[in-house]
């Protein structure tokens, strides 16, 4: 099964895509890819906030802030559960960590050829995205491409998966399918 | 205790409003209960964000102010904007506010008996 949850910052998606990622897993391999790359301390801190919610939930962590295609290898061959967190970071380090910008189109296809790799390698996959999207502000090119690249990245996903899944302060809202926790 | 969120202009107080017959005078603007503290006959609190955001400029821990509101009066009705549903900002202070709001809102939607998400007006159930 495919899973995508969103929300905004603070929402509590990562809370519950880690429950629902417990209740999926059953006996099966559960892993965490962590996308986050920690450039200071307010990164850091959130880092260990996100050790902390997910220690002793039996979560397997691989960081992988770019080229999603690579973690099929690092992965046992037994029944697996994934939580990819989050989709925001993955996009915005394919996009802006190479010596130069990548086109968006450029990005959302590598990504989504990734993730259908990623998806037939596992068991559950489950993807937490972020709603960046309503803050009603006009952006620069490169921010504007970015949500442009998000954008579609979460369309083309929704489309693909199962469940989608908004999370509103803590609490699980169905946008499609019915929510897995 | 009950909780209206949304996100900007969406008609979140006239749908309280209405929903509870609750009347205009026992609602308490979040700035003035910064200042003033909350009495008795208070029923809504709103723009609760602005309570958060205030306590934070003022050094002030809103967690601790917003669970000692909570425990005298644990009728009250918190009407909110949501502010997490946007690009990551540049400045510091922003991103905590965004953050600390984000998690108090978790925290009293967790002990809410009634949580409602409006938009355009029209009031959602989500607990």
């Amino acid at each position: 099964m495919m899973v995508l949850i969103t929300g905004g910052s603070g929402s509590g998606k990562s809370a519950y895509a880690e429950k629902a990622s417990v209740t999926l897993a059953g006996e099966g391999t559960l892993y965490y890819l962590a996308t986050m790359q920690v450039y200071d301390e307010e990164g850091r801190k959130k880092i260990e906030r996100h050790q902390r919610l997910r220690a002793g939930k039996g979560f397997q962590t691989i960081e992988q802030p770019v080229n999603i295609t690579e973690v099929a290898a690092k992965m046992e061959d037994s029944r697996k559960t994934v939580l990819l967190e989050c989709m925001s970071n993955l996009t915005a380090n394919e996009m802006f960590s190479f010596s130069e910008i990548k086109q968006p189109d450029e990005v959302v296809e590598k990504i989504y050829k990734g993730i259908g790799l990623l998806k037939e390698k596992t068991d559950h996959l489950l993807i937490v995205t972020n709603n960046v999207f309503e803050d009603g502000i006009t952006y620069d090119t490169a921010t504007t491409d970015y949500l442009q690249a998000l954008g579609k990245i979460n369309e083309k996903l929704a489309e693909f998966a199962d469940v989608v899944t908004e999370v509103v302060v803590g609490i699980p809202v169905p946008v499609k399918g019915c929510p897995v926790a | 205790m009950e909780l209206y969120i949304g996100g900007y202009a969406q008609g979140k107080l006239n749908y309280v409003l209405k929903q509870t017959g609750i009347p205009m005078d026992k609602v308490i603007d979040a700035l003035v209960l910064a200042e003033r503290g909350i009495s008795e006959e208070i029923g809504i609190v709103n723009h609760f964000h602005l309570f958060v955001r205030n306590c934070l400029r003022e050094g002030k821990s809103p967690e601790d102010l917003v669970e000692a509101i909570i425990a005298g009066n644990p009728q009250l009705i918190i009407i909110s904007d949501e502010v997490g549903n946007g690009i990551v900002p540049m400045e510091a202070e922003e991103r905590e506010y965004r953050e600390r709001l984000g998690r108090i809102l978790c925290g009293l939607a967790e002990k809410a008996l009634k949580v409602e998400r409006i938009i355009c007006g029209i009031g959602q159930r989500i607990k």
